[in-house]
């Protein structure tokens, strides 16, 4: 998608990295080479856009080439061909003015000063950035605020834990404002109640200030939990890029979980029209019949009414009843393994 | 404008690191006087003529300070951006709406006022320390006029190093035989080289810090103040920061364009 509205959008994207080898051995022929120039190619024709107010994530393997979008789009790396627009800017004409709009937090990185405190090492990045005086100090003062730094504010960097860090890091990449934040791994490393509260300040963000938030991670449950949208990115291409609840109906296969109180007849209900295929699994609280239906909209709904009157007719207790649908974690799996979506 | 909200910034940061590590500071400086002091005291044992050679031994500790000037300010542009790319603060300052040559321009003047500083208080002490002997001359304008020109011929020099480190990390330690080839040129630098051989005086004028070193030795020791202005190596020093200054800086935006083509900008 590259909606108009887009804040940050790639438009056929490439990126080709030439690299240099000597006395290397080629991995494909494993023969070992003087000299050896070969291309990786980290983008391929991603297009892709991102919503003012929308939290967008990148899924992929590692070295599928997220990094290197969030680079391109911070105007670290130059595309091989194709354009990156940030706020209808393009990156590689207006790169610094693109600067002034977009706030980045990079994984794995020593992204503030260890020997100055959070508020120094705001005012210093505030500078950097084009934020002064008042304007400044009042920011810096509000986002440690909101990051719920506030406490630590003259306690030196060094002396702080590494969510603490990553929170710190999060603030320098919101001092000048911008409209757009990029976070690669913003939670890696965190323990729960670190990466619990950096969730919920990036969904502040976006819900409550309108920002644009694009986030790369391999955790499956960040993604699922914050992003509204999802690209799934595999050799540097995008293999899937659609809203999360769409995403997770990919390989869908409409099958329900009846919890009751006594195992049922599954022949009278495999002979429901619509009803495809109907088992009683064991559990410790009790049996739960398995029931995969028909995915049209119809034939669904007939299915759903028969087997619950089936169960009633049978003279079962029904405790719950759930759709088992697929978590991103299999979604993820199974179209980074190849398998072909609509 | 750009510049001196980075310029802030940086002497800031420097103020409260020196202040924060005001021990490390301060252990710089001694450690700095001392050796200068054991090498004044080496190079005068055994001498008769006590005063001449203390004079001569302030001269050479200068060219040595001024060697160390050098290799601090190119310092900063090798293995100050290696280190920097190293732990990430790079990307930081490459992701600044100021451009990365505002940057290191604002980084590398307070480098140059910190070095600058720190080394006066040692050469005041040296001088001191022998009694008045050899003491400096101090004539405002030559001195300041040679220092901001001998700080643009130096970056001018270090942004062509930093350019190829942005490239070629591995290249900072290469950068090491460099800056220690600046102390070794500082020393041999005299105004009187006219009878050297002619490609020898080119290279001598060429590079960087051996014009600032013979002005500053005589305006310092000398004691010649504005007569400085008539000497071939003050134009040579001029036209050494124009040229330097602008290949240095040429080159470190190619660079800078070419590693972002490479995917190394600020990354190690």
């Amino acid at each position: 998608m590259t909606g108009d509205n887009s804040v940050v959008r790639l438009d056929q994207t490439d990126k080709v990295f030439h690299t240099r080898h000597f006395f290397s051995r080629d991995p494909k022929t494993q023969i070992r080479h003087f000299y050896q120039k070969r291309d990786v190619h980290a983008v391929r024709d991603v297009s892709l856009g991102v919503a003012p107010g929308e939290i967008f994530g990148l899924l992929g393997p590692n070295g599928a080439g997220k990094t290197t979008i969030v680079k391109m789009i911070s105007g670290l790396v130059r595309p091989t061909g194709g354009a990156v627009y940030v706020d209808g800017l393009e990156v590689e004409r207006k790169r610094l003015q693109v600067l002034r709009r977009v706030g980045v937090v990079l994984e794995g990185t020593r992204t503030c000063i260890w020997p100055l405190t959070p508020m120094e090492n705001l005012s210093y990045f505030g500078n950097l950035k084009d934020v002064r005086g008042k304007v400044l100090r009042k920011r810096a003062t509000e986002l440690l605020e909101f990051i719920g730094l506030a406490e630590k504010r003259d306690v030196q960097v060094r002396q702080l834990s590494q969510g603490q860090k990553q929170k710190l890091a999060i603030c320098i990449a919101l001092i000048a404002d911008p409209p757009v934040i990029l976070l690669d791994e913003p939670t890696t490393g965190l323990d729960v109640q670190s990466s619990r509260a950096i969730k919920d300040k990036i969904v502040e963000m976006t819900r409550v200030q309108g920002k644009c938030c694009l986030v790369t991670t391999h955790d499956m449950n960040v993604a699922q939990e914050l992003c509204d949208r999802i690209g799934i990115i595999k050799d540097g291409g995008l293999v899937a890029c659609k809203p999360t609840d769409q995403l997770l109906d990919l390989f869908s296969e409409q099958v329900y979980e009846f919890r009751l109180d006594q195992s049922p007849d599954t022949r009278a209900l495999e002979a429901i029209p619509g009803v495809v295929a109907a088992r009683v699994e064991e559990q410790g609280d009790g049996p739960v019949c398995t029931v995969q239906i028909e995915p049209e909209r119809d034939a669904r709904s007939a299915a759903l009414y028969g087997a619950v009157g089936e169960f009633q007719a049978q003279g079962l207790r029904l405790h719950t009843i759930s759709h088992r649908q697929q978590n991103l974690e299999q979604v993820f799996l199974r179209l980074t393994n190849g398998q072909p979506h609509e | 404008m750009g510049f001196f909200l980075v310029l802030k910034a940086e002497i800031v940061r420097g103020f409260i690191i020196a202040r924060r590590y005001w021990f490390a500071s301060l252990t710089g400086i001694v450690v700095g006087y001392g050796m200068l002091f054991m090498l004044i005291t080496a190079l005068m044992t055994g001498s008769e003529q006590i005063a001449d050679m203390a004079e001569d031994a302030v001269g050479g500790a200068l060219k040595l300070i001024i060697g160390i000037f050098a290799f601090g300010i190119v310092g900063l542009f090798s293995q100050g951006l290696q280190g920097m790319a190293r732990t990430g603060e790079l990307e930081q300052v490459c992701m600044s709406p100021h451009g990365l040559v505002t940057n290191f321009l604002a980084r590398s003047f307070v480098a140059a006022l910190s070095s600058i500083l720190s080394l006066s208080l040692v050469i005041w002490l040296i001088a001191l320390s022998f009694g008045g002997r050899g003491t400096l001359q101090f004539d405002f304008l030559p001195t300041v006029t040679l220092l901001a020109l001998t700080y643009v011929n130096l970056i001018g020099f270090g942004f062509m190093v930093g350019g190829l480190v942005l490239i070629f990390k591995q290249t900072g330690q290469i950068a090491i035989l460099i800056r220690l080839g600046m102390i070794g040129l500082a020393f041999p630098a005299q105004e009187n080289i006219n009878q050297w051989p002619l490609f020898l005086q080119t290279i001598i004028h060429v590079l960087p810090v051996t014009n600032a070193a013979i002005c500053l030795n005589d305006v310092l020791i000398e004691g010649v103040g504005t007569a400085v202005f008539g000497y071939r190596a003050f134009y040579f020093l001029i036209l050494s920061c124009v040229i330097w200054t602008a290949i240095g800086i040429s080159l470190f935006r190619y660079m800078e364009d070419w590693s972002r083509d490479k995917g190394t900008l600020g990354a190690y």
